[in-house]
């Protein structure tokens, strides 16, 4: 049985999505396969500069997997991706991602986790010495310097993977569902803290989660990923106010916004499940 | 505030603990020596008699040529064991062509016993100091390079993500990710090829050419000497407890960031 949706009933072409004028992602016809299994396909999405635009949908739906071809982690199978107008075919300089279990190194004290990038970059000592205090400061660590991974909450932890990324000013920052792996007060913190410090620092932002209330409070524009394969199902501009805080939370339109994402995605949550049922 | 025995006892640098030790090990001795003063002296010398024993061998400088023998041989091994062990479990773990090459070798070896080579080795490379230092070797390589390989591939992918999403070239991986990972791993395969190189060395002091420490054991067994027997059992366990302590010290110190040991 078919269920028919008044938003669903009309899938918004992925190739409608408006191009952004001064595109610093520009992801085109981007499709991945393994094998016979294909994860998503002909995927197109700008991200202006300075913008933040989340990718929410359903787990398993490949989100995880466009983040890591847009970082250049993985190749895709068609389709291509331009950051700052240079094809990605392996990660570049000015791009950082935030990992979702963190990606810190357990062995390296806060201090060393954060300078990682810098180092590699080739930052001289000095810089490191100068500008890694201040991003841990920026992310609320100072004093925890020294500290091995295994004496902070997972909350801290992810504050060192921000700090690791925004250390090395990067114009591109990829979250990987960020917050996923934290409590829900300590995520609701750090969701606040990330808004705080996009004011402060604003980069260009991927931020993928399965967080529908997430997406609509950090993107400036929602991406809908759903089907099998999955593709763009609909963009969804999100005209709240800027700076985002808690009171976006209380916004009626705000409400609204969510309502109309929830939607948008459960439709095809329910109609999976009645399938099932059949 | 009083506290309990217990709790004293759990205190890791208390001196509770060391006194504890200290209060078993006499009266082990005492007891060995009160068992020894009933039984006939040619299977079991007393523990004094075992103690004069040693003091002669020290006297005589026969120990201290035997200890100086065997450490050469031991330490040789067990270096090459090391060094080798490592390398090539991290290479194993991060080159598949090799590892899949290599796999069904390293499963053999592994499962062979090391003593059955003894003769083989013999045969090979006659009774001199190199084959010795193979012994040991053999004896301690595999567990190194196990744990190493085992340690290795545990490496969470996520961890070489983060290093290529940081653009890190090979030997930055290796550097930053894949030695600090292992380290510990290899730590305790060396702890474990410490005690297993010893008795590598004392196989092949005994069934290669008779030197060091373990020609001390056949000369005394041979002479019927029993406290001198006695004696150097003693000395290659006291330096197998020292060795392990020293393993364990090793461990300790590259496994501080795991936060197991606080």
């Amino acid at each position: 049985m078919n269920i028919p949706h008044p938003i669903a009933a009309e899938r918004k072409e992925p190739s409608a999505s408006p191009a952004r004028a001064n595109a610093r992602i520009r992801v085109q016809g981007l499709a991945k396969r393994y094998g016979a299994l294909e994860v998503f396909r002909n995927v197109n999405v700008d991200v202006g500069d300075r913008e933040i635009v989340a990718i929410v949908g359903p787990s398993g739906c490949g989100k995880t997997t466009l983040l890591r071809c847009i970082d250049g982690l993985i190749a895709p199978s068609s389709g291509k991706v331009e950051i700052s107008g240079v094809e990605v075919t392996a990660p570049l300089p000015g791009v950082a991602m935030v990992f979702q279990q963190f990606g810190l190194f357990p062995w390296k004290t806060v201090f060393n986790n954060v300078a990682y990038g810098l180092r590699l970059a080739g930052a001289s000592k000095a810089e490191i010495r100068e500008r890694v205090p201040r991003f841990i400061k920026l992310v609320g660590l100072a004093g925890f310097e020294d500290a091995y991974p295994y004496q902070l909450s997972g909350g801290m932890q992810q504050r060192c993977g921000l700090a690791r990324a925004l250390a090395i000013e990067p114009s591109v920052l990829l979250m990987d569902e960020p917050f996923a792996a934290v409590d829900a007060q300590t995520r609701e913190i750090l969701q606040f803290e990330l808004l705080r410090i996009w004011e402060v620092r604003p980069t260009s932002m991927v931020f993928v989660t399965h967080s529908i209330e997430e997406a609509v409070l950090m993107g400036h524009r929602v991406v809908v990923l759903k089907g099998r394969p999955a593709g763009v199902f609909e963009i969804i501009e999100v005209d709240l106010p800027h700076p985002r805080t808690r009171e976006t939370l209380m916004h009626p339109h705000f409400a609204q916004l969510r309502e109309h994402v929830w939607t948008t995605l459960m439709d095809e949550a329910r109609a999976a499940e009645l399938q099932l049922q059949r | 505030m009083r506290r309990g025995f217990e709790s004293m006892l759990q205190d890791k640098s208390g001196l509770a603990r060391y006194a504890t030790y200290a209060v078993a090990l006499a009266a082990g001795a005492i007891i060995w020596q009160l068992i020894a003063s009933r039984t006939n002296p040619a299977f079991l010398a007393s523990f004094t008699a075992t103690i004069d024993a040693i003091a002669g061998m020290v006297q005589s400088g026969a120990l201290g040529r035997a200890l100086a023998s065997s450490t050469l041989v031991y330490l040789t091994g067990l270096g090459a064991a090391i060094v080798v062990g490592i390398s090539l479990g991290l290479l194993l773990a991060r080159v598949r062509l090799l590892r899949v090459g290599l796999e069904s070798y390293i499963m053999v070896l592994y499962a062979t016993p090391m003593v059955a080579l003894i003769p083989f080795i013999m045969s090979m490379m006659g009774f001199g100091f190199a084959p010795k230092a193979l012994v040991v070797f053999l004896f301690a390589f595999f567990s190194i390079l196990y744990n190493t390989v085992e340690g290795a591939r545990s490496l969470k992918p996520e961890m070489l993500e983060v290093a290529q999403s940081f653009r890190s070239g090979e030997w930055g991986i290796w550097r930053d990710v894949l030695v600090p990972h292992t380290l510990p791993y290899s730590m305790t395969g060396i702890r474990q090829g410490i005690g297993r190189g010893l008795v590598g060395l004392v196989a092949g002091e005994f069934f290669l050419s008779g030197t060091g420490i373990g020609l001390l054991i056949m000369q005394s067994e041979r002479d019927f000497d029993v406290p001198g027997l006695y004696g150097s059992i003693l000395v290659v366990t006291i330096l197998g407890v020292l060795l392990m302590g020293i393993g364990r010290a090793l461990e300790n110190r590259f496994t501080a960031w795991r936060g197991l040991n606080r």
